[in-house]
């Protein structure tokens, strides 16, 4: 975990002037100071890499990155210039947690999270959350009774 | 002939008029039986033109389609009736205030943690046993990512590669007026998920309105094995899954409301070839008529295309139901496999499942469709009328609550499918709301049976029990309608109504027997319709007949 606090890959950020804003995305960290944006585009795959000594190894086992697919995934546009601007940048992150693939794991146990004991469930008893003007208030653009999102057709799934 | 209409077909500008061509199929459809001989009359007159009649038209897709197998998939999604959402505690009641059942987990908010509703187990674990499948008694949940403004998280809890259910498969008898069968189609598996919120476009503004009151709430999805080849067997599978879940009490199954949502597969491929056609996927289907028509316009297109040798214009695509047009259209082209990048959710436990808890739930499953049905075969019902009874789960409750208390099966089942049936109809009630109960409706066939009361009276009471309730004997002596069966009772009737019309008596003797029923009818009236009426024709025609 230190490491990967440590070297962030966030996808799915915003910015004001982008109205993907508009849209809910989890994942999206508070992040302060130390982080020189790319280029305004990027704000939605933010790289940030941590000063650390160690160098990307270039034997990584890792998938060189496909920035035009990672783009369009995060439904972003880039320019072919920015695409090649882009694309060693984010190879030197993969590369970096590429360094991951070297540690030895065939003996453990997967750990996909934190279990606890007994069974975490809840009864179906309805239970109204009560501050709803707090969560109306926080949604970027809102319009009585709807939240407001930029126009889309075409779902990409269901 | 039959080339020289295929022939006729490929003259036509391919792909252009293909949409009109089956749209008029349907019209034809019907027609076609009283039509043929004028068809047939006009065709060589017709042979000038370049139009080609619908008759023929129809004729040819017939000879396309006979050469061309359909393999249909449907992945059905379920809404459960749980009272709240999957993994939040907030409410969900269809057509509440939009964006008002919402809260920091719904809403994805970042630190909002989802815990599981144990009811939406239950649920899954009581539909995936109704559907003869085997049970994962350890599964997990999967983060399923997208983009999409009606889905918070950017991405849906759901369950990839560990299904809490597998491997099971579903019965079902088609409609006698569709040929009737039983089929069996294979359930490749059900899993649990969450529902996305609402998405509304609104007309000309350049933007959408999202409702994240659905956002959160449970479904269940039902995804079949391609086992269906048509669509009145695709429509009738749909119309099993509803029926299954009204009768287990996990879903309304409500289409119109979404409760129930069908996604349905179809690809075509010539018969005889072992490679599967190009599957296209159909959407926006909310009723089982349009699940049946969808896919067989889609049918018919795929055929036609192929038999135009244009197989390069299906592609992998989603296409659209339009009702108002009857025809699928494109809604999205597939670029390559969608990448979801499912990994395993981190922030909810395995879902573990004990034997005792799945045994537990097995011992307390209601009486299932296919099993009904089986029984009321077997009490010698038609199938006609073992559909009409278990096709609705308080129906088949009414008519098995009629016979326990003594009904006789076929008298009852023609009761409920009659006039309470209509009634219901005309009065928009379902078996619930009427007032009549099961009881009463033992005791009615009764009388009749007994001959307390006559076929008549007991219609005319059927409809003020329906109406107002009561019981058939607080009504029978409150109403005076027991039926009169004393010949000497009946005697003096039929003497008062002869005497009455000496004109038409004279008419009777004189040759004009018919006159009878009016007789029969003058003396029912004066009885207020309470004369055994075998009992009456017998005097009358005594007395009739009597001087002659």
């Amino acid at each position: 975990m230190a490491m990967a606090s440590r070297a962030l890959l966030l996808l799915g950020g915003a910015t004001p002037t982008n109205h993907r804003r508009l849209l809910f995305t989890r994942g999206v960290a508070t992040f302060s100071s130390s982080i020189s944006l790319l280029h305004a585009k990027l704000d939605r795959v933010i790289i940030r890499c941590c000063s650390t000594s160690n160098s990307p190894s270039p034997s990584s086992s890792l998938e060189p990155p496909d920035v035009p697919r990672l783009a369009a995934t995060a439904r972003i546009s880039l320019t072919p210039q920015e695409i090649e601007e882009f694309t060693p940048k984010i190879r030197q992150v993969v590369d970096w947690f590429g360094q991951l693939q070297d540690v030895e794991l065939q003996t453990v146990e997967p750990a996909l999270r934190a279990d606890t004991d007994g069974d975490q469930l809840r009864e179906d008893v309805p239970e109204t959350f009560d501050n709803r003007e707090a969560l109306i208030s926080s949604v970027p653009s809102y319009e009585e009774p709807f939240i407001k999102v930029p126009k889309v057709l075409n779902k990409e799934s269901e | 002939m039959a080339s020289l209409l295929c022939r006729g077909i490929l003259m036509y500008p391919p792909l252009l008029n293909y949409a009109a061509f089956l749209r008029r199929k349907s019209h034809v459809f019907y027609c076609t039986m009283s039509t043929t001989e004028a068809q047939t009359a006009t065709q060589g007159s017709q042979s000038t033109q370049i139009k080609i009649s619908p008759h023929r038209k129809k004729k040819g897709l017939d000879n396309i389609l006979k050469d061309y197998e359909a393999i249909i998939g449907i992945e059905t999604h379920v809404q459960l009736s749980t009272l709240t959402k999957a993994f939040c505690c907030c409410l969900y009641n269809y057509g509440s205030q939009p964006n008002s059942n919402i809260c920091p987990v719904c809403m994805g908010l970042p630190g909002a943690l989802p815990v599981l509703n144990s009811k939406v187990i239950e649920c899954a674990v009581k539909l995936g046993l109704a559907l003869n499948c085997k049970l994962n008694l350890k599964s997990k949940f999967d983060r399923k990512q997208y983009f999409y403004p009606d889905l918070p998280k950017g991405y849906q809890i759901s369950q990839f590669d560990v299904p809490i259910a597998y491997g099971g498969h579903i019965d079902l008898d088609l409609p006698v007026e569709f040929g009737g069968g039983h089929r069996r189609f294979g359930i490749t598996r059900v899993h649990m998920e969450e529902d996305a919120g609402k998405l509304l476009h609104s007309g000309n503004g350049s933007y959408s309105q999202v409702d994240l009151n659905r956002a959160g709430v449970p479904l269940l999805e039902i995804v079949s094995e391609p086992d269906m080849r048509n669509g009145i067997e695709a429509a009738e599978y749909a119309a099993e899954i509803q029926r299954l879940v009204r009768y287990l009490g996990v879903s309304n199954g409500n289409m119109q409301e979404g409760s129930l949502r069908c996604d349905v597969n179809v690809s075509v491929r010539p018969i005889g070839q072992a490679k599967f056609g190009t599957k296209v996927e159909i959407k926006n289907l909310n009723s089982f008529s349009s699940v049946n028509r969808a896919i067989d316009f889609e049918i018919a297109r795929q055929a036609l295309l192929l038999s135009e040798g244009q197989d390069d214009q299906i592609v992998q695509e989603t296409r659209l139901w339009e009702e108002g047009s009857q025809k699928t259209v494109t809604m999205r082209k597939k670029e390559g496999l969608s990448d979801y990048r499912y990994f395993p959710e981190p922030d909810l436990p395995g879902v573990t499942l004990t034997k005792d808890y799945v045994d537990s739930i097995r011992n307390c499953l209601p009486e299932l469709p296919e099993v009904k049905r089986r029984r009321y075969e077997k009490m010698g019902l038609s199938m006609q009328d073992v559909l009409f009874l278990a096709n609705d789960v308080n129906v088949a409750e009414f008519f098995d609550a009629t016979i326990a208390k003594g009904a006789d099966v076929k008298l009852a089942a023609n009761w409920i499918m009659g006039d309470i049936a209509a009634y219901m109809k005309n009065e928009k009630l379902s078996i619930d709301e009427i007032k009549l109960t099961p009881q009463e409706l033992a005791e009615l066939i009764a009388s009749i049976k007994r001959g307390t009361i006559s076929g008549k009276i007991g219609k005319e009471i059927l409809f003020e029990l329906m109406a107002k309730g009561g019981t058939v004997k607080g009504m029978i002596e409150e109403k005076d309608l027991v039926q009169i069966t004393d010949p000497a009772e009946i005697e003096k009737m039929v003497d008062k109504v002869l005497l009455d019309n000496p004109k038409q008596l004279e008419q009777y003797r004189g040759g004009k027997t018919k006159l009878q029923g009016f007789f029969a009818g003058q003396v029912m009236k004066a009885s207020k319709g309470k004369a055994n009426p075998g009992l009456l024709n017998k005097v009358l025609l005594e007395k009739l007949n009597a001087t002659s």
